[in-house]
């Protein structure tokens, strides 16, 4: 007997358990055949396992007293709120699938995703800049209170290059950056052994104020937050956590200080 | 009557995953299930005598998941959530589980709707494709397409997340 031609579409058939049982072994054996075939045979299955295990536990879970009380009394209570918040969430997944952009799982709330963007722009302008030697800022820390003032207004808050001597970094210059349609500012800093931090500012008056988070990616580092219709940044390469946590720490008070002032 | 009530209250931890699926937010995803419990409860005589409750509540969530969906593509701009509501949104940092967990589900809520409900109802709920195509409301060959295009799609986001990982950070 010949086997029929197999193609991908089988793959699928196989996964679901679709594939006729009388076939099943002509399949495998074409799959031995076709070992590029076999291997995403092999890649599904492997993530269909990973979204079983990953979602396993719920069902374990206690229910919730407003899913639980179905089991005992008759519900009356109603929200009002339920689909305005899968609303939300269906258009951050609109919006994240078109960019091909989804990162945490915080990235489901607005606030997440412009945050998390902030920090992902000012990671490429670390890894970009902190990288050149002789045009690493375009106006130097010998000019400090000319760059100060210049990215204040560009940015349009007042902003600070906060001192990081206490922790060994110097300021060497700052940088405008388009952002979208807007301006960021980016501060540089720099130790005795020549390692590079920056701060990233951007105004971002569409989301909330959130706690620090981390962000890896291009192998740099950022903690980055938002404040008062801000957001910052401040980005590292092979700094320990809790270092760029007291550095951020420090920026956040400098910055707070200086917009209260 | 009672023996209804038990048959769907037993299906509940089976709601809340398959909601779990198609919704990241864990409390939207319990909105969901709410919603279609209550729907449910509300029309015990739609159920037909001797159909499997959990196929029966599965359709119910399902229509409702995308009702919402295409009112919401409709007018994708005033989805937008207000600020207090965004907080509710989020994740709380102490139920994330692993990473895998994390990149996996992400990459799932990354893929089009239609698409998940499809890829979910089959390789995670084990339904035939004849079974998921009527819970759906779908000719079949539409439901195998939506899958293979979902496993494609899964595939390639599993693969750029695991380019970009994220670590999140509980605040200082």
């Amino acid at each position: 007997m010949t086997a029929r031609p197999f193609s991908e579409h089988d793959i699928h058939l196989s996964l679901d358990g679709e594939l006729p049982a009388e076939e099943r072994e002509e399949f495998e054996a074409w799959l031995q055949q076709h070992p590029e075939k076999r291997a995403l045979r092999d890649r599904f299955a492997a993530d269909r396992e990973k979204l079983r295990a990953a979602l396993a536990g719920v069902v374990d879970e206690p229910l919730p007293e407003r899913l639980a009380r179905f089991g005992t009394a008759r519900p009356s209570q109603r929200r009002a709120w339920s689909w305005r918040r899968i609303a939300a969430g269906v258009a951050l997944f609109v919006a994240g699938g078109g960019l091909g952009y989804l990162a945490g799982s915080d990235a489901l709330s607005p606030a997440g995703a412009h945050a998390a963007q902030i920090a992902e722009r000012a990671i490429e302008a670390h890894v970009i800049y902190s990288a050149e030697k002789l045009h690493v800022v375009e106006v130097g820390a010998d000019e400090k209170d000319h760059l100060v003032g210049w990215l204040s207004k560009r940015v349009g808050t007042t902003l600070v290059a906060p001192d990081f001597s206490q922790s060994g970094y110097e300021l060497v210059g700052g940088r405008l950056l388009p952002a979208d349609a807007r301006a960021a500012a980016m501060f540089i800093y720099q130790d005795a052994a020549g390692a590079r931090i920056s701060l990233y500012v951007v105004r971002d008056s569409g989301a909330a104020d959130t706690g620090f988070k981390l962000r890896e990616e291009l192998g740099a580092c950022a903690l980055y937050w938002l404040d008062g219709g801000y957001g910052y940044a401040l980005t590292a390469t092979n700094m320990p956590g809790e270092t760029l946590r007291t550095l951020a720490g420090s920026a956040y008070q400098q910055m707070l200080a200086a917009q209260r002032g | 009557m009672d023996e209804k009530r038990t048959a769907i209250v037993a299906e509940i931890p089976h709601m809340r995953r398959y909601a779990r699926a198609l919704l990241r937010d864990r409390d939207a995803a319990d909105d969901l299930v709410q919603d279609s419990l209550e729907r449910a409860f509300s029309r015990l005589d739609h159920w037909r005598e001797g159909e499997n409750p959990r196929r029966w509540l599965f359709t119910i969530m399902h229509h409702l998941f995308i009702d919402h969906m295409r009112r919401d593509s409709r007018r994708r701009v005033a989805a937008e959530v207000p600020i207090e509501a965004a907080h509710g949104v989020a994740t709380p940092p102490a139920q994330l589980d692993g990473l895998q967990s994390r990149e996996v589900l992400d990459a799932l809520h990354a893929i089009a709707p239609e698409r998940r409900a499809a890829l979910v109802l089959v390789a995670l709920e084990g339904y035939s494709y004849a079974e998921a195509a009527n819970t759906l409301g779908i000719p079949t060959g539409t439901l195998m397409s939506r899958i293979s295009r979902g496993r494609e799609d899964l595939r390639a986001r599993l693969d750029d997340s695991s380019r970009r990982r994220t670590i999140r950070v509980v605040e200082t």
